[in-house]
């Protein structure tokens, strides 16, 4: 069967199978599994991870038989430790929480206390689940999930390695999902993937970007490939440019600042979600849909990203800015500087907007602009595909022309969905016309809402499909890219500067000009 | 019949011949709410007195999909013909925010009814969008090719048939006649969704599998009322085991396994129990089972070796017909599965 159907598998290694498995669901079988999660007692855990795991079991996605242990440095009991989930769970629960099946969860829930670095605690880690596949029954599938601050993800990797319990054992599969960031730079990037691959086969390599999981993500290849009317036009014979937008209102709340410093938003955002959204829309279709097969067309585009390897290409393509003092929501918002945890003095970008330019026969001479920035008047992420005008005839040659070329919007978030623009004839005895638009609105088109990203990706990654997960070589290329520009801001004789635009505003001017010298505007949100 | 039917709750009375313009006239001007949809819905019942409980259903299952809802109501026994219609909206708050509101038609339609189903189906439709269509009890003479060559998606409880085998044959020579466009999606089929994703994810375990070869009986109970959904789940335990039917005596069947091992399958009415109550299939040292009491919401899966049991539990299948089908809706497909296993199902009948 050719994987790109990805019927649910009925054989099972070892010659015996289950013949109940065919054609119930239409994706790779999920499989039982312990999942550890580093850095249990961390916001990701309680926020993301179980509340996820809880809903699939809702949904009856959650494979019979998987079992949960939190690893962390914190001396808390198992009970405890649920006690905390169950609390959590109950406020942010896609589907509320339902004690009974909140029972099956926790009895299945428990919590491992050790330093990262502690190499007993993992040895000890292997006795204890050893000891639960014998008192709970389980094939011994290990799934390892690195939410911890990322200082310790090498001691992490390094010390599960030791212990044994990164080996496949028996039939047994023992996989690592690797929370972002990965890597600050292409350098520690590679090095990371140096302790990972060193650790855990590729195959076994998750490295998660949660905005693959997002439904409209997912969806962004179903309307390229499944629809027959926007691939002949995806091209540069008729579009003009695409617009990447993630605007985001908060500042430094909560702590943030502490983190946020020392990442800035090219890092933070850039690296992985946006350029991950910009080579699913930019990608030529892919062979299959395996995961290699998609991630090999993937990391085609982001390889033949034009380089901005100079202060001089820098400051021509990017501009980078922090937010002043102003005012959002009827609310006076401190400046980026004056943020708590924020250096005062701080050279960290709080927005940043890139034109990429790809060098491939598609895209030749089409510019992708990216934004990302904090404080700005609402949150959004979204991308516009700008398709060209009509030809300088008929209604072109008319006064006042045709009022705009047609735009086709995928929103990611929040209100997922799409719409296009497009032109229409007021009504009237004269010939005047207006921008309309078709949308589609995944709430109210579906009703059901979509799952959040980690239940997909949860579950793909117990059922070894890694086609949402980021591939070694896409982080590095991503990486490269990166590096030029941080280095240019930051280590060069001749630094671009430093941009500021007003809190609650939609970005620097110097932004505005990065689009208005092509005669291009940005999308109004 | 016809002078008692109800047809409170069905909205504004509408001619027939300006059901466009009313229905237009029902959203402009609103701009609180959104009108949506993403398919024709349509409830077709030869109990006209149901329109009412019908369109409380569209009012649930419009809570997850918006769609055109035609709702038509046949008394063929009236002695005049005559045609009365209703339209109205149901709404629902997206994310606490907007309102969104799927729109219904609903139609009585009363005495000799050659063409007026179809033409009234055919000139209600939103262009476009695709056609579900839920026949509700007996497939009558008006289920007829020009009607279900339109259909998308047909569905149907065998449950409610007098005589199953008919039926179905009916609807095999419609499928025929339709080509594959047609989907067919029998509820007594979608009620054992649950326990079938039950049995698969406990044989995931290799101490199932292990035992998968050495099961001697498999045991079902359902309520009486529930005889194609019994029949239709054991078709499937039998199809995917790649078992053969060598022997049927009443609700007791003598199978044989690919390497010969005889299994008895029975089936069990009880009265007091839920539609399907339990599916054992065991072995001598190894039992998989999946439970349901009556009214509970979940599932009890269980897999027993040795005398000792683990269990959990899942989620178990609405009783509602109306849940049945929007859960149905969710999962999309061609139902595929239920094609495979209808000559299975066929031969136990």
């Amino acid at each position: 069967m050719p994987r790109g159907l990805r019927f649910a598998s009925s054989g099972i290694e070892g010659g015996v199978s289950n013949p109940f498995r065919e054609d119930l669901v239409s994706r790779n079988r999920p499989e039982a599994c312990t999942v550890v999660i580093f850095g249990a007692t961390g916001d990701l855990t309680h926020r993301k991870l179980i509340p996820a795991l809880y809903n699939l079991a809702v949904d009856g996605e959650l494979p019979v038989g998987v079992k949960i242990v939190g690893f962390a440095r914190r001396d808390w009991t198992d009970e405890f430790f649920r006690e905390g989930l169950e609390k959590l769970n109950q406020k942010v629960s896609r589907t509320g929480h339902d004690p009974e099946t909140w029972e099956n969860i926790a009895a299945n829930v428990s919590y491992h206390q050790s330093e990262f670095q502690d190499e007993d605690g993992y040895a000890s880690l292997a006795k204890r689940l050893n000891e639960i596949d014998e008192e709970r029954g389980g094939k011994g599938n290990r799934l390892f999930y690195i939410a911890s601050a990322p200082e310790f993800f090498d001691d992490i990797l390094i010390n599960l390695k030791k212990a044994g319990l990164s080996q496949e054992r028996e039939g047994c599969w023992s996989r690592v999902i690797v929370e972002k960031p990965f890597g600050t730079t292409l350098a520690t990037a590679q090095h990371l993937n140096g302790v990972v691959n060193g650790t855990f086969e590729e195959k076994d390599t998750y490295r998660i970007d949660h905005y693959l999981g997002k439904e409209t993500a997912q969806n962004i290849m179903v309307l390229r490939f499944a629809n027959a009317i926007f691939e002949p036009m995806w091209n540069k014979e008729h579009i003009d440019h695409v617009q990447i937008t993630c605007a985001e209102h908060l500042g430094m709340e909560g702590g943030r600042g502490g983190y946020y410093d020392k990442a800035g938003a090219l890092r933070d955002m850039v690296q992985n979600h946006l350029l991950q959204l910009l080579s699913l829309v930019a990608m030529e279709p892919p062979t299959d849909l395996t995961a290699d097969g998609v991630r090999d067309e993937k990391v085609k585009v982001i390889r033949s990203l034009r380089q901005w390897d100079t202060p001089e290409l820098v400051e021509q393509n990017v501009v980078r800015a922090q937010y002043t003092s102003g005012n959002i929501d009827g609310q006076e918002v401190p400046g980026y500087r004056e943020e708590d945890r924020v250096n005062p003095e701080s050279e960290t970008e709080a927005y940043v907007a890139v034109r990429c330019m790809i060098d491939t026969w598609r895209w030749s001479g089409v510019p992708f602009y990216v934004r990302v920035g904090k404080r700005l008047p609402k949150k959004a992420t979204e991308i516009s595909i700008h398709f060209k005008a009509t030809p300088s005839v008929l209604f072109n040659a008319t006064p006042g022309g045709v009022p705009d070329g047609n735009v086709l919007v995928i929103r990611i978030q929040p209100d997922e969905g799409i719409s296009l623009r497009m032109n229409s004839k007021l009504p009237g005895t004269t010939l005047r016309m207006e921008a309309v638009k078709m949308d589609f609105h995944y709430a109210t088109s579906f009703g059901k809402s979509s799952p959040e990203a980690y239940e997909r990706l949860l579950l793909d990654a117990m059922a070894g499909d890694a086609t949402l997960f980021a591939r070694r070589d896409e982080v590095e290329e991503a990486w490269k890219f990166i590096d030029h520009i941080e280095k240019a801001w930051h280590e060069s004789d001749k630094k671009p500067p430093m941009a500021e635009f007003p809190a609650g505003s939609w970005g620097p001017r110097e932004a505005d000009e990065l689009l208005s010298e092509e005669g291009r505007t940005w999308r109004r949100l | 019949m016809s002078s008692e039917i109800s047809t409170k709750g069905l909205g504004q009375p509408v001619s027939v011949g300006s059901i466009s313009k009313e229905l237009k006239k029902l959203w402009e001007g609103n701009e609180a709410s959104t009108n949506a949809s993403l398919m024709n819905f349509l409830i077709y019942t030869e109990e006209a007195d149901q329109l009412v409980a019908n369109s409380e259903m569209i009012q649930a299952l419009t809570k997850e999909h918006a769609c055109r809802a035609l709702l038509i109501g046949m008394d063929r026994g009236a002695p005049e013909s005559s045609v009365e219609a209703w339209i109205t909206a149901h709404c629902h708050l997206a994310h606490g925010k907007k309102s969104i509101c799927s729109e219904q038609v609903s139609f009585l339609l009363k005495g000799k009814s050659l063409g007026r189903l179809r033409n009234t189906v055919f000139a209600n439709l939103n262009s476009d969008l695709p056609l579900v269509f839920w026949w509700q009890n007996e497939l009558t003479d008006l289920f007829e090719e020009r009607l279900f060559r339109v259909l998308d998606r047909l569905i149907f409880d065998s449950t409610t048939w007098a005589d199953p085998k008919a039926s179905f044959a009916k609807i095999t020579e419609a499928r025929e006649q339709a080509g594959t466009k047609m989907v067919t999606q029998d509820l007594a089929w979608t009620r054992s969704y649950h326990y079938r994703l039950a049995i698969a994810g406990l044989f995931d375990d290799p101490v199932a599998q292990k035992g998968f070869s050495k099961i001697e009986t498999v045991t079902l109970k359902a309520h009486p009322d529930q005889r194609t959904s019994a029949l239709l789940l054991l078709a499937w335990v039998i199809e995917q085991s790649g078992w053969e039917l060598i022997e049927k005596n009443e609700d007791r069947f003598s199978l044989k396994s690919k390497d010969g091992q005889a299994i008895e399958a029975v089936i069990e009415w009880d009265e007091e129990g839920a539609p399907l109550s339990l599916l054992s299939l065991a072995g001598p040292n190894c039992e998989v089972k999946v439970m349901r009491q009556k009214g509970n919401t979940h599932l009890c899966h269980a897999l027993c070796t040795d005398g000792h049991c683990i269990d959990f539990s899942g989620p178990a299948d609405s009783d509602e017909p109306a849940e049945l089908v929007a859960s149905q809706l969710s999962r999309g497909g061609k139902n595929s599965l239920f094609l495979a296993v209808l000559p299975q199902f066929l031969e136990l009948l």
